[in-house]
């Protein structure tokens, strides 16, 4: 499978098409209910991608709820001496509740940073209630924090990975989101930040610049190491980032950043997933290798060939719109959906559900979409 | 004549987005003897504009929150000048995240433009019980409730809460309108509900055209 997976980021014709859906959601929903189906009780998550035929993809590493570069191969982060990070759970560490709520404090020698989690739906992850960034002052606190903060290589994580794995799959790591997205959905929250940009456009555009930094120290921390693709997890939708912030923000941000990713013999992609009508016309100008996600209608905004029409030659990452993946949808939209995706999409595509299985989708149909895969691999 | 001119400039500072210009305008109508609720009356006009530039690309999202904001501003300069009469709105929502599901960006977005397009909005947060949404609707007889939902696993609230409310009679007193990206046409048509939002904008007109 690892040849398959370079043969996309090189651009290689006549390797068979890989699925490999995000399923980590859907299996730990089940698991922590008590409603994995009999079949794969017992069984740990690899093990079920095995029996479903299809290659791991999000299996590496320990789960690390609350870190800003959670899932899939991420960085150690290290904060400098003097900054203090103190973490507690309101409901305390031995009890649960369905309020449970995460409340994380940086406190450094220039103020203190607060931010307020909540545990989400099924107690797998986690999201802000409340943001670090609150006001100008809180911008400076975290340019200290992030000035002192340095990136590390996890090897004892990818020792533990290549051990379970060996070179069954390329390794794809993460980066932050891109400034403007870090800020929306990361550390200070829509509403704010389209707020604080319209009242302090040079305050934050510097402030822009101060993340990017950040990104440039995390590629910089990936140089030399076996990573074949770098994610940015900007979770891109339109509405929250419009064409004016697209072009002023993001477009700038990779045209800078994606020569340094290049540099280092990798490639990038980007999480897009939400409505991306008004972005995907521009999304050329960024320099990005692919994007994952993608979300089609009907539960995204955009047709299978406007995607086609804005990427490009960018690689896809996933395509199957996660509804389809639920008992409700009809199966023969789905194998509709599949064959027309892999027609518009091959070789640049690695199919997968955009962008993940429903804790309440049906896992049968990830053998369906495999079967349409090795029809489609027959053919080639 | 000259309100008629003074009313077009603060037409123009809220559709340009300028805080400044529009706050002195509005000072300025007060001093002519022009009552508050007039004022007011001018800037809903002037969210029209706004709302109208967004139908045709101009204007984005991010936009009508900033539009949002430039008339919070405004409204600050007039309050104390409320006779008490103009507070009229145009219709109450009840809005809620249902339960099992505590997404909150996109039902964020949609109560903010439902303020600024005049409606009363009772937010219930996200997160919500139907037994706590038909209690809401039982206690502030809405003009319409407002469901939002992410996660597939939680779209089945929807014809629960529409079972519930026919059950307490209270079904064909409320406009019910849903959204969230995993919400198709076939489901929601199928839960009983009266209409599917695609989007925060979407819902705003679907709800004007109601009320």
């Amino acid at each position: 499978m690892y040849e398959e997976l370079m043969a996309v980021y090189e651009k290689k014709k006549g390797s068979p098409l890989v699925f490999q859906p995000r399923l980590r959601h859907w299996y730990d929903v089940n698991f922590n209910a008590g409603t994995l189906p009999e079949r794969y009780h017992g069984m740990y998550l690899d093990e079920v991608y095995g029996d479903l035929g299809v290659p791991p993809r999000e299996v590496w590493g320990p789960r690390r709820i609350g870190s800003e570069l959670s899932g899939y191969f991420a960085l150690n982060a290290v904060d400098g001496d003097d900054v203090e990070v103190w973490t507690r759970r309101l409901s305390g560490y031995m009890g649960e509740s369905e309020d449970d709520y995460v409340i994380t404090e940086y406190r450094t020698p220039v103020g203190t940073l607060r931010q307020v989690q909540r545990y989400t739906e099924h107690g797998t992850s986690l999201m802000n209630v409340e943001y670090y960034l609150k006001d100008l002052d809180d911008l400076k606190v975290f340019e200290y924090i992030l000035e002192k903060r340095s990136y590390g290589w996890d090897q004892s994580r990818y020792k533990w990975g290549k051990v379970r794995y060996g070179d069954a799959i390329p390794l794809r790591a993460n980066l932050e989101r891109s400034p403007v997205m870090w800020l929306i959905v990361g550390i200070m929250g829509f509403k704010k930040t389209v707020t604080m940009i319209w009242r302090h456009p040079e305050e934050m555009k510097e402030f822009m610049g101060v993340l990017e930094a950040e990104h440039v120290k995390q590629i910089e921390a990936y140089r030399g190491k076996p990573v074949a693709e770098l994610n940015f997890g900007d979770n891109m939708h339109h509405d929250l980032c419009p064409p004016p912030y697209f072009k002023e923000y993001v477009i700038p941000f990779y045209q800078r950043v994606m020569p340094l990713v290049h540099a280092q013999g990798m490639v990038a992609s980007s999480h897009f997933d939400g409505y991306l009508k008004q972005l995907l016309p521009l999304v050329g100008e960024t320099g990005l290798d692919g994007l994952e996600c993608v979300t089609p209608l009907p539960q995204g905004d955009v047709t299978i060939e406007e995607m086609k029409e804005g990427m490009g030659d960018m690689f896809l990452r996933d395509g199957i719109p996660a509804v389809h993946m639920c008992p409700w949808t009809p199966v023969e939209t789905l194998e509709s959906h599949v064959r027309e995706l892999m027609e518009a999409f091959y070789p640049r595509l690695i199919l997968g559900i955009s962008d993940l299985l429903p804790a309440n989708g049906d896992v049968e149909r990830i053998r369906l979409v495999k079967e349409l895969v090795d029809e489609f691999n027959a053919e080639l | 004549m000259a309100n008629e001119e003074l009313f077009s400039e603060i037409k123009s500072a809220l559709v340009e987005f300028d805080v400044d210009l529009l706050k002195g305008k509005a000072q300025e109508a007060l001093d002519q003897g022009v009552e508050a609720e007039e004022i007011i009356s001018v800037l809903s006009e002037g969210m029209d504009v706004v709302g109208e530039k967004y139908q045709a690309g101009e204007y984005f999202v991010t936009s009508l929150i900033i539009a949002g904001e430039t008339m919070k501003e405004a409204l600050e300069v007039l309050e104390p000048h409320l006779s008490g009469r103009g507070g009229v709105k145009r219709g109450k929502i009840v809005m809620a995240t249902v339960a099992g599901d505590i997404h909150d960006i996109g039902k964020n977005i949609f109560t903010t433009l439902m303020g600024t397009a005049g409606f009363e909005v009772i937010d219930l947060g996200v997160d919500v019980s139907a037994e706590a949404i038909v209690a809401a609707v039982k206690e502030h007889s809405p003009d319409i409730l407002g469901l939002s939902a992410l996660l597939t696993t939680n779209l089945e609230q929807f014809p629960l809460i529409v079972e519930m409310l026919e059950k307490e009679g209270l079904r064909s007193r409320v406009k019910i309108v849903v959204g969230g990206a995993t919400v198709t046409d076939e489901f929601a048509e199928g839960a009983g509900v009266d209409a599917l939002a695609k989007s925060a904008v979407e819902g705003v007109n679907i709800c004007k055209a109601w009320v």
